[in-house]
């Protein structure tokens, strides 16, 4: 059953609307907050006027720093804001939380908040990257070797602007309290983020803490952490005795939930002259929002994909005014691809060899910054494939060979990786007197497939049809299971599947054995697709439980976190496209793409092909469309989906994705590893390798619009 | 969102005895309910002029009269329009999505504002939407800004394509009050900003749109709009061009240009249309002739590729209309 095309198990209540997402809650007596956002990039309050709003119809809170809800330091770190909403009246970004307004319904809490009103003692905000800068620092990440040596050196600088994650959804929190007792229905890439998070800053121990996040409507790292909806939510619903829901509009957003970095990568390679690499030097720069901590280590990538004798990658940070920058698919390594992909581009070039024989020729067989093996790495074959595949071989060597009518024909590659790991999951299994498996873990389905992914391993260890198991996702009194992030969760979420799914034919076996009510009583038995049997009889496990009168049996599994210092873990790829470029107009068009990826064992064919296309339609977005502008008020002046351009249906072509399907033996006996980020790793640097391919033209600032080309 | 009183009218009349300072006529609500949405419209009465009898789409008197409540997609689709004036339904179809298309009145459209990000968002300056509180896009992000037409005071384009694709074609608009009809040609509804940019049409109070009225022009069969954007669909234009163009024997009979996402209104492109008649009709001619569209250009920090693109976008839509190549 492993590897088969499975359709979703969670498929049809999404389209027909049946799956609750957080702002569907529908508690009786439910209160609407709005938040009241800072319109200065930099400075502080020094004063709130809230009686407008507060004579204003049914509203019956405004909370401001003035009049805060008490929330207690985050401790944590969750890649989200340093510091709890309303607490201090410090401006650090345009769109901070300033003010929480709660009424009987939304539009009476939007009317309110737009009639609060605050002073300011205003600073110019730093918006300047790299420029000038509060304080910028340099950290010198790894070196390895010493030298820089070889005959033939190529430098550039490439860079990339601010992105959003644009998640279909909202981020959405409603909170309820009964005495002590906290439950929160939110939007989250794990439900144990939340619970820790509101712990924390709430005063309350986590047990008493109920998160629900069954569905989640897009996250790419916009989940992760905890935004200024959440805790306030929570504590307005304490102070007021009756629930809250807060939603963000797309605006805020866009202002207050976390941003792709702005980056810049400066490269510095030497080669001998057949190509092989003698060292590369990577300075990154990132920027900061003040809003938060987190910033990309958009270098690294350098680090670990080519070999070379000689590595040495720096990061500096320039903290901005603006909301936290945080996680956002690949982090550091979607940026940092877009560098290196593009240099060794530039270098054949330089060199006359073909872009994907210097990558073999510099193939990594090693782990380049440590000389770990790899647990396995399928690459060239990726490449090899890739290659045959796309016809690759017929590429003329000539940039601006190719034209089809008024456009300009280009085609161009990259490699794409990913780091792997895992973590370590707990799962509980439970067999029903229906015949139903429930799979249970605080794992969240982010539309990445994670439910059918518990449904096929439970029904492959179980022997029952996948439409007999209930996955349980987003809960979080289930056990501890990995958070969506960092192309975790499968690997991580699916081995404790196993476990527990095993296991709890154990405990099936002693009811059948040592209750009374059974048949098998005293007897010798197995188990096998989903019935007990000793002699000529068999029993399925549902009959079984009924004929026990037992309302289920249940186990939990566990599978521990790898520890192996002896090899590096990663998930690999080629991509290979066609860009057309119009030879008057300029627009760069996408128009044909290949994927082939090396990910260990691929769990659902469909969901796993999904989840590449998925990616690299994101790519595309980010090689030619996507782009949050700053201007010196420290606002992001498109932060609405009318003027952030995501890529619609009109600018994707087919994308073959093939998986080689090579497990992964050392990574865990199911042998998966990551495929969430992996599809948008090197993205851009194969489109813009193709639009060099096509026009003659080298674009090393993302995004690649026409007008870089005309 | 501010409150609002909501009316509905069934007759032109009473739609304008319904109007008054601080009102606004709902159509499709494509335009209107967004910006209500954001407050950057805060009408105190919304009247739905949905059932008033602008409808129809027909030839008369030697032109192709829309009524101005036909949705965007009735007219791309229709039969009439497609043969007469093609170059109406490409850009109609060039616009919006299907399901704002299905919504969207041909009199709305004409009437929509500008997509200016400082326009849209209330906490920022704009002379548009607060005149005299200064203008952000002059000196902040404007790559999408206009570079013709503009002032000191605004920047901002006008957003509409199938209004480009009328000013070509030489399009009036019926404007029914009480006092009776007057008729404008389109070009010269729409205002300069200059330094009131909050006026942006010639629409007295208590005025409507009824009609849009297109002269037949048989020739214009050879026409085609093109729209140069980043996103292949649902994105206004970078610029735009209807082009329509009459070839006998190899040269320029007549031609019709307009340009969009260029300027602060629909830009009839009079001089390159002169330089292009008794022009042979090939690539080098139209080069030379679209020299002149960006006469007077003012380009801003990140909107200068503008007056490049606008030209080979000429040269590309005359390219198609002309059948030339």
């Amino acid at each position: 059953m492993i590897g088969r095309p499975v359709d979703r198990v969670d498929g049809r209540i999404k389209v027909t609307g049946a799956a609750p997402y957080a702002a569907d809650t529908k508690i009786p007596g439910v209160t609407c907050g709005y938040l009241v956002t800072s319109t200065i990039g930099r400075g502080r309050l020094t004063g709130m006027d809230t009686a407008a709003a507060l004579a204003s119809p049914g509203v019956l809170a405004v909370y401001t720093p003035f009049n805060p809800l008490k929330l207690f330091a985050y401790v944590q770190e969750q890649n989200d804001e340093r510091f709890p909403p309303l607490q201090d009246t410090e401006i650090r970004f345009f769109g901070q939380a300033i003010g929480f307004v709660v009424a009987e319904t939304w539009e009476q809490a939007r009317d309110a908040a737009g009639l609060v009103t605050a002073t300011y003692d205003q600073q110019p905000p730093v918006t300047e990257f790299p420029g000038r800068t509060l304080q910028a620092f340099e950290e010198v990440e790894e070196v390895v070797g010493t030298q820089t040596v070889g005959d033939i050196t190529f430098t550039a600088s490439y860079t990339t602007p601010f992105q959003h994650h644009c998640a279909m959804e909202p981020h959405a929190t409603v909170a309820t309290w009964n005495g002590d007792h906290l439950t929160v229905y939110t939007v989250s890439q794990g439900a144990l983020l939340v619970q820790r998070r509101l712990s924390e800053t709430l005063g309350v121990d986590a047990a008493k803490i109920h998160v629900l996040s069954p569905h989640v409507g897009g996250g790419f790292g916009g989940k992760w952490g905890n935004w200024a909806q959440v805790p306030l939510a929570c504590a307005a619903s304490r102070a007021l005795g009756r629930p809250v829901k807060a939603v963000l509009t797309r605006e805020q957003v866009f202002a207050m939930a976390g941003h792709r970095p702005r980056t810049k990568q400066t490269l510095a390679m030497t080669c001998t002259e057949d190509g092989k690499l003698t060292s590369i030097v990577n300075d990154g720069v990132t920027s900061r929002g003040l809003g938060g901590n987190w910033s990309e280590s958009v270098a690294n990538w350098t680090l670990t994909t080519y070999a070379s004798p000689n590595l040495r990658v720096t990061k500096t940070v320039v903290p901005l005014n603006l909301g936290a920058a945080t996680v956002m698919r690949a982090p550091g390594e979607a940026n940092g691809s877009f560098a290196l992909e593009s240099a060794m581009d530039e270098l054949a070039a330089q060199l006359g060899v073909d872009p994907v024989e210097l990558r073999l020729r510099n193939y990594a067989t090693l782990v380049p910054n440590t000389g770990k093996p790899w647990s396995g790495k399928h690459l060239d074959e990726c490449y090899r494939l890739g290659a045959e595949e796309f016809g690759w071989s017929k590429r003329p060597k000539q940039v601006r060979a190719t034209a089809d009518g008024d456009w300009l024909v280009g085609t161009g590659m990259a490699t794409a990786t990913y780091g792997a790991s895992r973590g370590q999951a707990s799962i509980k299994v439970r067999l029903h007197p229906d015949g139903t498996a429930s799979v249970s873990g605080t794992a969240a389905d982010l539309g990445t497939g994670q439910y059918t992914v518990f449904a096929i391993l439970a029904a492959d260890e179980l022997g029952i049809p996948v439409t007999r198991v209930r996955p349980d996702l987003g809960d979080s009194t289930s056990p501890a299971a990995a958070n969506a992030g960092g192309s975790n969760s499968t690997c991580t979420n699916g081995p404790a599947v196993q476990v527990a799914a095993k296991a709890v034919q154990t405990e099936l076996i002693t009811l059948a054995t040592t209750n009374p009510r059974s048949p098998f009583y005293g007897k010798e038995v197995s188990y096998r697709d989903g019935s007990v049997s000793s002699g000529g009889l068999t029993m399925s496990f549902g009959t079984l439980l009924t004929t026990c009168d037992v309302g289920g049996v249940e186990a939990v599994g566990t599978s521990p976190r790898l520890v192996d210092p002896e090899h590096g873990f990663r998930s690999f790829g080629a991509h290979f496209c066609e860009v057309r470029v119009h030879r008057l107009t300029g627009e760069p068009r996408v128009t044909r793409w290949l994927s082939v990826c090396d990910a260990g064992t691929i769990v659902n064919a469909k969901a796993a092909r999904s989840q590449i296309q998925g990616a690299v339609v994101m790519g595309i977005g980010q090689a030619l469309l996507e782009a949050t502008e700053v201007d010196v008020s420290a606002r992001f002046t498109n932060a609405n989906l009318a003027s952030y351009l995501v890529p619609v249906h009109a600018d994707i072509p087919r994308i073959d994705v093939r998986f080689l399907d090579h497990s992964d033996p050392v990574i865990s006996g199911l042998g998966a590893k990551g495929i969430g980020e992996l599809g948008i790793v090197g993205v851009a640097g194969a489109i813009a390798n193709a639009v060099h391919h096509a026009t003659g033209v080298r674009v090393r600032d993302l995004p690649i619009t026409l007008d870089k080309l005309l | 969102m501010h409150a609002f009183d909501y009316a509905a009218a069934s007759t032109v009349r009473g739609a304008l005895d319904l109007a008054g300072p601080g009102s606004a006529f709902l159509a499709g609500g494509t335009t209107l309910v967004d910006l209500m949405k954001l407050d950057v419209l805060t009408p105190d009465r919304v009247i739905d002029v949905n059932a008033l009898p602008l409808k129809g789409i027909r030839l008369h008197d030697g032109a192709l009269r829309i009524g101005a409540l036909e949705r965007m997609s009735d007219v791309a689709a229709h039969p009439v329009v497609r043969s007469v004036h093609p170059v109406i339904s490409k850009a109609l179809l060039l616009s919006a999505s299907g399901q704002v298309r299905n919504m969207a009145s041909i009199g709305g459209n004409l009437m929509q504002r500008t997509r200016c990000d400082y326009f849209r968002d209330v906490t920022s300056a704009c002379n548009k939407r607060r005149p005299g509180s200064g203008c952000p896009a002059l000196t902040g992000v404007n790559r999408n800004h206009a570079v013709l037409g503009t002032s000191d005071s605004c920047v901002a384009t006008h957003a509409s394509d199938v209004a480009v694709a009328f000013v070509a074609l030489d399009a009036q608009v019926v404007l029914r009050s009480k006092d009776g009809d007057r008729v404008a040609p389109l070009e010269e509804f729409y205002r300069l900003p200059g330094s009131t940019p909050d006026r942006e049409n010639v629409l007295g109070p208590g005025e409507l749109i009824a009609e849009v009225v297109v002269p037949v022009l048989p020739w214009a069969r050879h026409s085609t709009y093109l729209k140069i954007r980043d996103r292949q669909s649902y994105e206004f234009a970078l610029t735009s061009v209807a082009a329509a163009v009459d070839v006998k024997r190899g040269v320029v009979q007549d031609v019709r240009l307009a340009a969009g996402g260029v300027a602060a209104k629909p830009w009839r492109l009079r001089a390159v249309e002169e330089a292009l008649k008794g022009g042979v009709a090939i690539e080098r001619t139209f080069a030379e002739a679209a020299e002149s569209a960006v006469d007077g250009a003012r380009p801003l920090a990140h909107n200068a590729f503008k007056t490049a693109l606008l030209k080979r976008t000429i040269v590309r839509a005359l390219l198609d209309a002309a059948g030339a190549r």
